[in-house]
C-alpha cells in the first residue's frame, strides 16, 4: 500500500515521507518527492471537481476518500482511490496528514467499459425506437390514406350510380341500377364504420344493421313498414365484414320491396324484423317479415339471392329460408369460429 | 319543403360528386347557389353569394384546404358549414367553425335527411330532436341547438328507426 505523509505547518503542505511503494506505484525517486506539495500528481485529464473535493477536505481539515486521475513521472495514467486523513497533535492543532494510495485502474477500467457499452446499448435501443416509431406512424398515414381513398371511390361509385339512374328510364334498368347502388352503398356503411373502433380487425354486426336498416327504411318511404331490430352485439373479423353485410342488405331488402306490395296491403301495417343472437357455435341472423310470402320476383330477387347464396358458401354459413305465415323468415347461420361442426 | 328554403354553396373537387350532390340538395327543396373546386374559389364565391349553408370537402383542388375554408366562411363571411369527408378523425376538435360533419362515403338518404334536419336547426335556430344517423354535429353547434350531447343509447334508438327518417315529425 503506497503511502505518504505531509507538513500541515509548513507552507503549501509538503510531502516529508514517501514509503516505496509510493515509488514503485508514482515512478520517482524518493528525492524527487520529498518538499513537494502532491499536486505534482495531478494532469490534464484530472477532474477539476476531485482537485476540488480535496482541497475542500484538506482546508477543513477532514478525512476524505477521493478517485482522482493521476499522472506517474512518465506520463502514464492511472486510477487513484485517495485515502486521506489528519492527524492532530494533543491540542487538536493538524500537524500532519496521512495519505495513502490505492491503484485501482482495472476496476476503473471495467467501470468505464460497462458504462460504454451501457451507453452504446442505450443509444441503439433508442435508434431503434425512433426507428419503429417513424414506421409506425409512416404505416398508419398510409392506412389513413388508403382509407380515406376507399371511402372516396366508394362515393364515387355510387354517384355514378346515382346519376345513370336519374338518366335512365326504363323501370327495369332502374331497378337493377338500385339494385346496384344498395350493394354499394352497403359495402360503403361497413367501411364507415370499419374504423371507427379502435380495434381495426374486429367489425360491429349490430352497429351496422343499425345504420343500413335506416338508410334502406329511410329511402323505401314506406311508412306504412314497421321495422323492430332485437341486435345482440357481436363481432366478427374485419374481412368477413363485407361479405355478411351484402348478404343481410339482400335479404332485408328482399323483404322490403317485394313482401309487401303496396296493392295487397289493405290499410295492414308490415313489419319486419331483425334479430341477431349467439345460438350454440353461431351468430344466428334472422331476418322475418309477416308480407305476402317468399315468391323472389324474377327481375331483382333472382340475382339477390344468387349473391346470398355464394357469399354463403364464402362466409361457410348456411341460411334457411321458413314460410313465417304469414310471411317469410330467413335464418343464416354464421359459424362463430369460422367452421361449422 | 321545410318553410325557408337554404342556399347552399357545394365545395367539392370531384366534379361527379358535386353534380349529384347537387341534384339532392334540390330535391330536398333547398337551392345549390354555386359549386367551389378550390380553396379561392370558394372564398370568393363564399363572400360573394352569402350561402346559408356550405358544403365542404375537406380536400380540394388545391390540397387539404377545406378546413380553412369552413372557418374563414364562419368567421368572414357569417356563414356556416358543413364538412362532407371521409376523414371524420382528421378535423379539428372546434370543427373550424362548421356546425358538423357527414362522413363519406355518405348515403342519399342520410344526406337527404341531414339537409332537411339542418334547414330546421337554421331556420329555427334549435334543433328538432338528435341529429339523423349520418350527421354529427359539433360540440358548439350541438349546445347552440339545444342537443343533448348524451350518446344516444342504441336500445332507445332501435325500435323507432322506421320513424328516424322524418326530422320534420312536428315536434318542434
Amino acid at each position: 500500500m503506497a503511502m505518504l505523509v505531509t507538513d500541515a505547518s509548513q507552507a503549501d503542505n509538503p510531502i516529508i515521507f514517501a514509503n516505496d511503494a509510493f515509488l514503485a506505484l508514482t515512478g520517482y525517486h524518493r528525492d524527487e518527492v520529498i518538499g513537494r506539495n502532491c499536486r505534482f500528481l495531478q494532469g490534464p485529464d484530472t477532474d477539476p471537481a476531485a482537485v476540488e473535493a480535496l482541497r475542500l477536505a484538506i482546508a477543513e481539515g477532514r478525512e476524505a476518500a477521493i478517485d482522482i486521475l493521476n499522472y506517474r513521472k512518465d506520463g502514464t495514467t492511472f486510477w487513484n482511490a485517495l485515502y486521506l486523513s489528519p492527524v492532530r497533535d494533543k491540542g487538536g492543532e493538524i500537524v500532519y496528514f496521512f495519505g495513502s494510495q490505492l491503484n485501482i485502474s482495472d476496476k476503473k477500467r471495467v467501470e468505464f467499459e460497462l458504462d460504454d457499452t451501457r451507453e452504446r446499448l442505450e443509444a441503439a435501443v433508442a435508434a431503434r425506437t425512433a426507428d419503429l416509431t417513424q414506421a409506425l406512424q409512416q404505416k398508419t398515414a398510409l392506412l389513413h390514406e388508403v382509407d380515406h381513398r376507399v371511402k372516396n371511390n366508394l362515393q364515387l361509385i355510387s354517384s355514378l350510380l346515382l346519376l345513370q339512374n336519374r338518366r335512365v328510364t326504363d323501370p327495369g334498368v332502374k331497378n337493377s341500377l338500385r339494385g346496384m347502388l344498395e350493394r354499394v352503398s352497403a359495402i360503403a356503411t361497413v367501411h364507415r364504420r370499419l374504423f371507427q373502433s379502435e380495434d381495426v380487425e374486429r367489425f360491429d354486426v349490430s352497429a351496422f344493421v343499425r345504420d343500413l336498416v335506416s338508410d334502406m327504411v329511410g329511402s323505401a318511404r314506406r311508412d306504412d313498414i314497421k321495422v323492430s331490430l332485437d341486435l345482440e352485439r357481436i363481432d366478427i373479423a374485419a374481412s368477413k365484414a363485407a361479405p355478411l353485410a351484402l348478404v343481410i342488405s339482400e335479404l332485408f331488402s328482399n323483404a322490403l320491396r317485394h313482401a309487401f306490395p303496396p296493392e295487397a296491403m289493405d290499410g295492414r301495417a308490415g313489419e319486419i324484423l331483425v334479430r341477431i343472437t349467439r345460438q350454440d357455435a353461431d351468430f344466428r341472423i334472422e331476418i322475418a317479415d309477416n308480407g305476402v310470402g317468399a315468391e323472389p320476383s324474377a327481375s331483382s330477387g333472382g340475382f339477390g339471392l344468387t349473391i346470398v347464396q355464394l357469399l354463403c358458401q364464402q362466409l361457410k354459413a348456411r341460411s334457411e329460408t321458413t314460410p313465417a305465415d304469414p310471411g317469410t323468415r330467413v335464418v343464416v347461420y354464421l359459424p362463430i369460429n369460422g367452421v361449422h361442426h | 319543403m321545410n318553410g325557408r328554403s337554404l342556399d347552399i354553396l357545394i365545395v367539392e373537387d370531384e366534379v361527379l360528386l358535386a353534380t349529384e350532390l347537387e341534384f339532392l340538395v334540390e330535391e330536398v327543396g333547398c337551392h345549390p347557389v354555386g359549386l367551389a373546386m378550390s380553396s379561392d374559389e370558394a372564398v370568393a364565391l363564399a363572400s360573394d353569394l352569402r350561402p346559408d349553408l356550405a358544403l365542404v370537402d375537406v380536400h380540394l383542388r388545391d390540397g387539404p384546404t377545406g378546413v380553412e375554408v369552413a372557418r374563414t366562411i364562419h368567421d368572414d363571411c357569417g356563414g356556416v358549414a358543413l364538412f362532407m369527408t371521409a376523414n371524420v378523425k382528421r378535423l379539428p376538435e372546434d370543427f373550424a367553425g362548421a356546425c358538423g360533419v357527414i362522413g363519406k362515403p355518405y348515403s342519399e338518404h342520410g344526406v337527404k335527411t341531414a339537409l332537411e334536419y339542418l334547414t330546421i336547426c337554421l331556420t329555427e335556430d334549435r334543433a328538432p330532436g338528435p341529429p339523423p344517423v349520418g350527421l354529427e354535429l359539433s360540440p358548439a353547434y350541438a349546445r347552440r341547438w339545444g342537443v343533448d350531447e348524451r350518446p344516444a343509447e342504441p336500445s332507445q334508438a332501435e325500435p323507432q328507426v322506421g320513424r328516424q327518417a322524418a326530422p320534420q315529425a312536428a315536434q318542434a
